[in-house]
This record gives structure tokens, sequence and C-alpha cells, in this order.
């Protein structure tokens, strides 16, 4: 009798494990349809696109025609990686500045400032792209790699400056203050403990915004035209008379992708924590 | 080698006070301890000196300088901090060299120096290690390390003991007491713990609500205290308090149920204080007051016997053989060279 409940609850747990596996399946597959369809489209001719067949012949013939003319894919690849690059070089030391003064000092509206950095992320992009687009203009730097850094640079720094905040906040104040009474002037407190400790989150914050300046697409479509164009515009340039090239797209979605993936696995254990020390900071 | 002198100390954050109007003398090599319960401005006072903090208004004198705006840096003190305050990322070889890096000591005297402080904390097999490999009981070490690789002018302890077990506590304890022998630096020791503040004082404060309640030695503050605190927070098991008043020269109880030769005079309003190793166990009539067993605790090295009357208890310290029943009817016997009489109001001391 209570062996045979025993059984039952075991089978109970089969169940509803085995519920659990399958539905983990699902949506795993329904997320990864999507990429798994590039990566092969990728690979697959123009007139293998429109089957969807699991066996072709795979050829790299489109990562060869992406870069050649008339797309010209390599200077969307430059621009993209000097424009993501420059914006986190300036932003990381800009950020951990702000961020330092943030979590050490009382200053005055201290909140105030806080709150306001992180309420110019709730403004849509379209609502102030108009602005950008006109005073770029009068400054000549419409279609500029220079004009998409300082965009740029403001969209990341409000996430940068609140994701390291919540790292320096992790730094017991202990050790900062030992250091001030072993001799230390500020400065060296900064140089010698906080950034060494904090160094870990200084690289999760970068990769964090390189990845936002790869990605940045609305701004980079309205600012630029022709000599800036990056990765993400670059894609509808495979918008030809004959429709949509498809692998052509799903080749240059790769060369987009690829990095991501990369950096993502670099920082996966941080990317976690940086998402909820920024969500709950 | 300097004393700390705080003239007129006063510490504020807006409306509330954390230190209120305080001086202090600390003398050279003095080993003064800070005691007192948690928010009662000790930490405060210590890091106003250590300069981590400004006092809002009063002066500061390490030595015979004027310390107020200077900062910690320039001090020429050292700090041990309760949560060790170690740098993760540098070995504890780095750990213990950095006051010395830092102030440009010639590189051929530092890995000397750091040794031998090593060597005084028993850390020498340690020091390739990071802080993270290494037990409360060592990190503390390192901390204390890199107070003495220097030898500044003042140490500054702040609870130092009171992240480690019961056991290592006593065994750092005993360290501490030993180091601070050896080094004769004068030494501001902050903590909460009495029996810490007890052995290894030369004097001890005592301070609550931003007041230094009393200065004395650990003899003075346990034998001879000025006030309801200190009475009550010195000494373990507490010492009794118990409520009444004092008519010609009798001590009656509040209730009026027990009636014991104490005090002179008229009094209301008064705290008898009598610490429970001032009290003998005796048998039921023989004593200043009976009062019936409310329990019988054993600690192995001594009993501890609470007698109830009316709505308060006292509790007695016996020998380690004394046994005594729940409800059982004894006598208790008090020492009348210690018991002190306070205002129940004002909580100071009578001299009645």
């Amino acid at each position: 009798m209570t062996e045979a409940r025993m059984l039952s609850g075991r089978r109970k747990k089969q169940f509803w494990g085995s519920l659990h596996l399958v539905l983990i399946l699902a949506a795993i597959f329904v997320m990864l349809i999507p990429i798994i369809w590039i990566a092969m489209a990728a690979f697959k001719t123009h007139v293998d696109v429109y089957q969807l067949k699991l066996q072709f012949t795979p050829t790299l013939e489109n990562f060869k025609i992406v870069f050649d003319a008339p797309y010209f894919l390599g200077h969307k690849l430059m621009n993209s990686t000097i424009v993501a690059f420059v914006t986190v070089l300036f932003a990381i030391p800009i950020a951990t500045c702000a961020a330092y003064s943030f979590s050490r000092f009382r200053l005055r509206g201290e909140t105030m400032m806080l709150v306001m950095i992180l309420a110019t992320q709730f403004v849509p992009a379209v609502v102030i792209v108009l602005p950008f687009f006109v005073m770029f203009r009068d400054l000549g730097i419409l279609d500029t790699r220079l004009g998409l850094i300082l965009v740029n640079l403001a969209i990341v720094m409000p996430f940068a400056i609140w994701m390291i905040k919540g790292f320096i906040d992790g730094i017991p104040i202990d050790t900062e203050e030992a250091a001030l009474v072993d001799g230390s002037t500020r400065i060296q407190v900064i140089r010698n403990i906080v950034l060494p400790m904090a160094a870990p989150g200084l690289v999760t914050a970068g990769i964090f915004c390189f990845i936002i300046a790869w990605n940045e697409f609305l701004f980079a479509l309205i600012l630029t035209s022709k000599d800036a164009v990056t990765l993400p515009i670059g894609l509808a340039l495979f918008k030809a008379e004959e429709g949509d090239l498809w692998n052509l797209l799903a080749a240059a979605g790769i060369i987009i992708m690829v990095p991501m993936f990369v950096l993502a696995l670099i920082i996966q254990k941080h990317f976690v924590q940086g998402m909820t020390m920024g969500a709950v900071r | 080698m300097a004393g700390i002198s705080l003239k007129n100390i006063t510490k504020s954050w807006g409306a509330f006070v954390g230190v209120d109007n305080q001086s202090l003398e600390v003398h050279d090599k003095e080993f003064l301890v800070l005691l007192g319960p948690s928010g009662c401005g000790k930490t405060t006072t210590m890091r106003m000196i250590a300069g981590l903090e400004d006092p809002t208004s009063g002066e500061i004198l390490i030595g015979e300088r004027i310390v107020n705006d200077d900062l910690p840096k320039d001090r020429d003190i050292a700090m041990v901090f309760q949560n060790y305050g170690l740098y993760p990322h540098m070995t504890v070889f780095d750990n213990i060299a950095y006051p010395l890096k830092v102030r440009g000591t010639p590189k051929s005297e530092i890995a000397p120096r750091v040794n031998k402080a090593a060597e005084q904390v028993e850390l020498t097999e340690f020091l390739h290690r990071k802080p993270k490999a290494l037990s409360g009981g060592q990190r503390q070490r390192v901390a204390l390390a890199r107070a003495i690789v220097r030898t500044p002018q003042v140490f500054l302890m702040d609870e130092p003991l009171s992240n480690l077990d019961a056991k290592l506590r006593v065994t750092m304890r005993a360290e501490l007491k030993h180091l601070s022998h050896q080094m004769q630096i004068t030494t501001v020791y902050v903590t909460h713990d009495q029996i810490e503040a007890m052995t290894l004082a030369d004097r001890i404060a005592v301070m609550k609500s931003g007041r230094i309640q009393q200065l004395g030695t650990p003899e003075e503050i346990y034998n001879d205290p000025a006030n309801l605190f200190v009475a009550s927070f010195i000494g373990s098991p507490a010492m009794n308090l118990i409520h009444g008043t004092v008519k010609d020269g009798q001590f009656i109880t509040a209730g009026g149920r027990d009636v014991m030769k104490a005090g002179k005079g008229n009094r209301d309003n008064i705290v008898l204080g009598v610490r429970p190793e001032d009290l003998s166990i005796v048998d039921a009539g023989t004593g200043d007051f009976d009062v019936p067993v409310y329990a019988f605790e054993n600690t192995g090295e001594s009993v501890l016997v609470t007698g109830q009357f009316g709505k308060q208890r006292i509790t007695a310290k016996g020998g380690r053989h004394v046994r005594k029943e729940i409800d059982e009817v004894v006598g208790i016997k008090a020492d009348p060279d210690h018991i002190y009489m306070f205002d129940a109001k004002g909580g100071g001391r009578l001299d009645l």
C-alpha cells in the first residue's frame, strides 16, 4: 500500500520532470529557429535559400560577395568596429569617475542626478533623433564616425554609470579607508585599490556598452548615409530589385552576430550579475 | 610616540548628535579602550582621530600638533578595521608592504620589514597567498601586520576581534595584549565587548549616547561605577539592579517585601546595585533575606542562582558545587562593601 503510493509519487515526479524538459526544449526551439535559419541561409546558394531543406552543399560564396563591390561590407564592419570601440574607450573612464563620485561622496542633489541620468533612458530614441540630425547637420558632422560616437556615448553613458556604480558600491569602504590611513591620497586609492578591484565590473560594463553601440540601429539609420554607415544599416543594402537577397543578408547577419556571441561567452558570468545589479540598485 | 587629546569634540549630522562635546586625553604609550553599546559614538570618535570623519567642532591633537585639517595619511597612524579592510587583489606580502610602498620606503628596506612584521603575527608561511585563501583569524593577523609594519605614533583598532569566533577571539586577545606590550605605542581600541575592554585596557572610557560616562582603569570601572549605565553595562552576568526605597538605614524593595541593611537616611526611587559575585548563597534565614529559587544554572566553573521576590529577580553566583532546586527557599547575603546606590531617575551614583 505504502509502496504503491510511493511508486505513484515517483511517477508523478517523473511526469512533471519530463513535462518540464519538453517545455524547455520547446522554448529553446522557438528562440533558436531564426538563428538556425540564418546560420544555414548564410551558407546556402541563392536558389537553396527558398527551400527549407536541411541538406545542401554549403558555400562560402555569400561571404565573398558581401565584402565585394557594390556592397563593401568591410567598410561598414570597420565603421561599426571603430564607433563601438571608441565609444567604449571614452565611456568607461568617464563613467567610472562619475560612478565613483556617486558611490563614495555625498553630493548635493545626488539622488536627483542619478534619477535624471536614468530618465534619459526612458526617452524614446525616435523623439530625439531629429534634433540630433539638425544639430549634426549644422555642425557638419552628419554621416561621420565622430557624430555616431557622440550619439553612442550619450546612449551608453547612463548604463555604464549605473552599472559601474553597482560594482563600486560592492567594494567595502573599509578597504578604501584602510588605504587612506596607510598613506594613500584619494587618487592613489582609486588607482591602487578601486580600479583593480572593480576591474571585472569595468570589463563587463565595457562589453555591455560595446554591444549596445554595435547593435545601435535607429540613430545610425538617420544620421549616416554613405561614409559612416554601420553594419546594421548595411543590411538594407541587400534589398535588390529582384527581391531580398536572403543569403547575403544572412551572411551579413552572421558577421554582426558572431562578435556578440564571442563577447557574451566571455562575460556570461558577469553579464547576469551586471544586469541584476543594475536592476536592483 | 605621542599622546592624543580631544578638546570639546562634537560630531553631528543634521539634528543627530553622534559625539556630544567630549574631551579626552590619551596618554603616551597608553592602551585606551572606548567601550559602549552600538551607536554610542565610540567608532565615530575613533574615526575622527583617524581623519576619516571631520569633527563638527573641537580640536584633535596628536602629540603637540593639531591634526583637524590633516589628511589621514599625514597623521602618522595605523588602523585595524572590523572587516579587516584588506586588499583582496594583493598577496599577503603586498598587503603588509602597502603602507611602506605608498610612503616611498626604499625597496631594499621593504622586504625585511614585511618579514619581521609577518613573523610577529606568525604569518611567514602565508606571505604569497591572497586574503581570500586565509581564515578569519589569519586575515585579522594580516591587518595587524599591516598596522605594525611601520612604527606609527598611534594605533587605532575598530572592533578588530568581533568578526572572529569565540575561541579565536580569546587567543587573539592575548596575542594582541602581548603585541601591544612589545610595541609600546599609544593605542585607541574600540569595542562593545566588556571582557576585551577589561583585559586589554590601561584605561577604559565607557560611552553612551555620544558622551563619556566614565573614564578610568578597568578596576575603577568595575568596582566604582559612576552611574547606573556603567554599572549595568560592565560585568557578566550583569549587576543586579533592584528598585526600592531607603528608610532609616534600611533598603526596602519595591513592593515592600524584602528589607536589608543598606544606605542611610530616607530616600525614594533608589536602585540598589550588587554584583552576582558579591552575593553569597546561604541557608534560609541566615542571610540578608530569603528568596525562592527561580532558576538554577550551572556554568561548570560556578553556578548562578536566580531568586524571585515580587516582580524583581536577583542573581547570585555560587561555588561550583552548590546545588539548589527550583522553588527551594535560599538565603542571600550581600558583601556590604560592594553595594552601590543609584538614583533611579537620573541614574547617578548616590553616596548613601
